[in-house]
């Protein structure tokens, strides 16, 4: 393309940009307002709910507030997440390589009992899930959460991570075989090195999921010690005397580590997301 | 693809099917065991507690004849419909996106969808019902602020709603006829990041070279939407579809925190998912609860059936 046309292009693009812009503009509304109430108090924000106020003025005692009451929801939540997120990922791995490398007697029908699950909509199963907790004597525990959350992520990532796996260079294992390396370490050594962008890929997801989540941890914890973030910020709602600048304030905190997380992992982030939606 | 193995080697690999225990007993625990008891326990009278009674069909007959359960599925099916309607912004702007000639623009978009998405989902909902705050809130301060609100006092007026008035605050989420147009507003403009990325990601094989063909035939705008982007996302339309429906049909999430267990005033909001949590965990009846899962689930089930058999979706 000659750099003549394609200035012209570039020029006739305008007002699409405003178009979508616009959108963006809207669309991040809703964090703009969270942001700049967060430094009010209610008085402010009744006298002047739209515009920043002066940095002069900013009620700095909201995020004090916020911090303190937050973090150890933080601490929990980053606890169930990274723990649940490690296992289930390695879990997966372990599972997938099974399916992946020989085809052993059964494995068809343990094959179609994983794929089967795909089908059960996870909301269906909160009653007994709920029992079973009981049970187990996990209500009440943050390995609950971790546990659920382990076995909730296998049948997605050993699917995904068994086609990956079938696909890679079969010379390497029988490689690594002759020279006497045992499963195990063929996982460690050609599996896991291999599929880098695939397994971080699905840590973003399984991460997100149980970042997000809140109807679990509502119904298996009780103690506000071991609050996660969606029942931490479900307790702060349900606060009589609401004062936003607090409130957003705390919200605002919620969302540093994942801000912290994106800023690191931006373009895993972005394919990780697209790749989310064929999950389901 | 992996061969069926001799027995000789059969006998050195059978160490390999300890690397499926781990993941085969997760599932088999917390996914087959609830499951099994759900459907086991429909037909059960039972409180949580170690007493049960056997009452049959019962639990699924009360359910037939249940208005409320009833009610919910036709909330849902509005949502759904909400929903559908919904996906056009995010179709709109992944194909404004691809139009754009400069790929650095697209990448810049493309980021600044996704911040959205790293605010926890309950953050964003939180927001939204600061939003829908009647004194407070954003909404009614929009309204008044560009007179917007004297509009719908004059269609009020006009079509005898009984819902809006002058000088009284709008109660968004407090008045029922209200709870179904706030659940169609709330996260207006409805862009959601996955679908834009997943539609951008279907563009993606549309050359510039095409546009300039279709430039060169006289195709205007909405011809080249119509015959070049649409067919090209359709895969990625119907894959977002079917998620929607099964998602929308089987959540309670966003009813249960912007309204309540109760699917807010007058019920307005309650949908089928709400109704299961609501039994179980505040009237304590687990069976019945059971039994309206597992009628949930041949719905959902009965939905995913329809769409292989008839929605293909060519990988």
């Amino acid at each position: 393309m000659s750099t003549t046309t394609s200035l012209a292009a570039h020029r006739r693009d305008w007002p699409k940009h405003i178009f979508i812009l616009c959108f963006i503009c809207i669309e991040l509304f809703p964090l703009y307002m969270m942001f700049q109430v967060s430094f009010k108090d209610n008085a402010t924000f009744i006298r002047q709910p739209w515009l920043p106020i002066s940095p002069l003025s900013w009620h700095w005692e909201n995020w004090g507030f916020a911090f303190k009451l937050i973090l150890p929801y933080i601490a929990n939540t980053v606890f169930v997440a990274v723990t649940g997120t490690v296992c289930s990922l390695f879990l997966a791995i372990l599972g997938a390589y099974f399916f992946a490398r020989h085809k052993l007697p059964f494995s068809g029908i343990l094959w179609a009992a994983f794929l089967a699950l795909m089908l059960m909509p996870s909301v269906v199963n909160i009653t007994p899930l709920f029992m079973l907790l009981k049970s187990l004597k996990l209500l009440n525990t943050l390995w609950a959460l971790v546990l659920v959350g382990i076995a909730g992520g296998q049948v997605f990532n050993i699917f995904v991570l068994r086609n990956f796996i079938e696909d890679l260079p079969r010379d390497l294992f029988e490689a690594a075989e002759m020279d006497g390396a045992s499963h195990f370490q063929q996982v460690i050594n050609i599996v896991i090195p291999m599929s880098g962008p695939i397994i971080g890929t699905l840590a973003i997801l399984s991460f997100l999921g149980m970042w997000n989540d809140f109807l679990l941890p509502l119904i298996v914890l009780r103690d506000q010690d071991l609050f996660t973030l969606g029942v931490g910020l479900i307790y702060l709602d349900g606060e009589y005397v609401k004062q936003w600048g607090q409130i957003m304030a705390a919200y605002f905190v919620a969302s540093i580590p994942l801000i912290i997380v994106f800023l690191f992992t931006m373009r895993l982030f972005v394919r990780g997301l697209s790749a989310g939606a064929i999950k389901g | 693809m992996a061969v069926p193995l001799s027995r000789q080697k059969l006998l050195r690999e059978w160490k390999l099917y300890f690397f499926v225990v781990p993941s085969l007993a997760l599932v088999l625990i917390f996914a087959y065991y609830p499951a099994t008891s759900a459907v086991y326990h429909s037909f059960f009278e039972w409180a949580g507690g170690d007493t049960k009674q056997f009452i049959g069909s019962d639990n699924f007959r009360r359910a037939l004849h249940d208005q409320v359960l009833i009610d919910s599925f036709f909330t849902v099916s509005v949502l759904i419909v909400f929903n559908l309607f919904k996906m056009i912004p995010s179709i709109l702007l992944a194909v404004l996106i691809h139009r754009l000639h400069s790929d650095r623009w697209q990448y810049l978009y493309r980021v600044l969808l996704v911040v959205p998405m790293i605010v926890p989902g309950l953050v964003t909902l939180f927001i939204w019902k600061f939003f829908f705050d009647p004194n407070l809130g954003v909404l009614n301060g929009l309204l008044d602020f560009t007179g917007l609100k004297g509009a719908l006092v004059w269609l009020d007026h006009l079509c005898g709603w009984g819902v809006f008035f002058p000088n009284v605050p709008i109660g968004w989420l407090s008045q029922p006829e209200l709870i179904l147009p706030s659940l169609f507003i709330w996260g207006f403009p409805w862009i959601g990041a996955v679908g834009v990325l997943i539609f951008l990601a279907g563009l993606q094989s549309i050359g510039q070279e095409v546009y300039e063909a279709a430039e060169l035939d006289g195709v205007g705008p909405i011809g080249k939407f119509l015959y070049i982007e649409l067919p090209l996302i359709l895969t990625q339309v119907r894959l977002m579809l079917v998620l929607l429906i099964v998602g929308t049909l089987g959540g309670y999430g966003l009813q249960l925190q912007l309204l309540n267990e109760y699917g807010g005033p007058g019920g307005r909001g309650m949908v089928p998912g709400l109704w299961m949590y609501n039994r179980a965990f505040y009237a304590g009846e687990f069976g019945y609860a059971c039994a309206i899962g597992m009628i949930l689930f041949a719905f959902i089930l009965m939905l995913t059936f329809i769409n292989n058999r008839y929605v293909r979706i060519d990988k």
